[in-house]
């Protein structure tokens, strides 16, 4: 535990964790220790003394949310993850997000900034999971606030091979997990990266880099490692075996659905935008349609072998 | 007239496409595609304001067509502008 010089006395906490390069900071006025909340966030950590600036800063608190809720825009009620736990609203200068906590009255609530460059998670103490719900809180306000640094999460699992990296990407239950495990299996010198939601970075020099963070889904892959990224293939479960690559509008279709920008904000969807549309020019994009099966992973290793 | 200022027209390889996010609970965004003539005029014409005399004009001075195809063919583009709401609604 740490205790900086700090301008807000009732910190009593304050962690700084680089994903992707960009640093997030995460403060606490609780008594939880946050290394034990975020397991997933230690490969992550990093030291004040390594700090330039920070994308965002995120403070957990045990201080009730108390605004009224009048004026609040409900914009979203759906999530894959949370079900019907989940509510994101819009506000005059803020936004909420809200989740349900399971089998206890509480309800926690986020809010951020338009442009997610400061959030405050209000701790619900007798909820079951918290860990699950602020870790996947503190990869909302990630993956909204990277996108004005020149990075954008995205939905996919990652095999990292040498100094590549390819991305896999579906619908959920489409099998990115499942082809990525037979890479793991039949292609050699496979290793996983990201198993859920991997970083896409544009480096000042324009390359395109992908890189691990604490946020991998159902499996524990959380490494803060990085790798080129040389291609990104959407799957589609099929009865055969191919590949084809996709450009132009194609390849802009083929990525957009995975990744994650508030469709609500201007500012920030348009920066997903661009950064789309410098991805896709610069990484080959394919389409898989494949089996469960060692030939796929054969067919994709060699495809990308040659894109 | 005005095409909606926040709408970006994107060239991706040999393809002219605008980027559309959903406003709904459920995401229905949409890519629309542009062919080469449609993307140039869309150039432009945004985001400043503007008459369909103004979209011919432009046209006659750019491609080699008679007036009368690019009067059609700038009212084709306009009726596909107002159907899928690229215009702004606050200049009619």
């Amino acid at each position: 535990m740490k205790n900086e010089t700090n301008p807000n006395p009732s910190v009593l906490q304050s962690f700084y964790y680089s994903i992707a390069n960009c640093t997030l900071e995460v403060q606490s006025d609780t008594e939880i220790d946050l290394d034990s909340l975020l397991p997933s966030f230690r490969d992550f950590r990093t030291d004040a003394s390594q700090v330039q600036s920070s994308i965002s800063n995120v403070l957990i608190t045990k201080e009730r949310f108390d605004k009224p809720s009048t004026g609040a825009k409900l914009l979203s009620d759906i999530s894959i993850v949370w079900g019907n736990r989940f509510k994101f609203f819009e506000m005059s200068d803020e936004y909420v997000t809200t989740i349900m906590s399971a089998h206890s009255p509480g309800t926690w609530f986020m809010t951020s900034k338009k442009d997610f460059s400061q959030s405050t998670i209000h701790w619900v103490y007798d909820s079951v999971a918290p860990k699950e719900i602020v870790s996947w809180l503190l990869m909302v306000t990630f993956a909204q606030s990277a996108l004005l640094h020149k990075t954008i999460l995205i939905h996919a699992s990652v095999i990292e091979r040498g100094t590549e990296g390819y991305a896999f990407l579906g619908k959920s239950g489409t099998g990115k997990s499942t082809h990525s495990n037979l890479w793991l299996e039949h292609i050699p010198g496979s290793k996983l990266l990201n198993d859920d939601n991997p970083a896409v970075k544009i480096e000042e020099d324009g390359t395109v880099r992908i890189y691990g963070t604490p946020w991998s889904g159902k499996t524990p892959c959380y490494r803060n490692v990085s790798a080129d990224l040389r291609a990104i293939v959407r799957l589609k479960q099929a009865p055969h075996n191919k590949m084809s690559w996709q450009s132009g509008q194609f390849a802009f279709i083929a990525l957009l659905p995975s990744c994650s920008a508030l469709r609500w904000n201007q500012d920030l969807f348009a920066s997903m935008a661009d950064l789309v549309e410098h991805i896709v020019s610069n990484v080959p994009i394919g389409e898989l349609e494949c089996l469960p099966n060692a030939d796929a992973a054969y067919l994709s290793a060699s495809e990308i072998k040659n894109a | 007239m005005k095409l909606r200022k926040e709408l970006k027209l994107r060239q991706i390889g040999k393809d002219y496409i605008i980027v559309e996010p959903g406003q709904d609970k459920v995401d229905l965004s949409k890519v629309y595609t542009l062919n080469e003539t449609a993307a140039w005029l869309w150039e432009a014409l945004h985001p400043q304001e503007f008459t369909k005399e103004e979209m011919v004009e432009k046209l006659l001075e750019e491609y080699e067509v008679s007036e009368e195809q690019a009067s059609k063919d700038v009212q084709k583009l306009l009726d596909i502008f107002e159907s899928q709401k690229l215009l702004d609604e606050n200049y009619k």
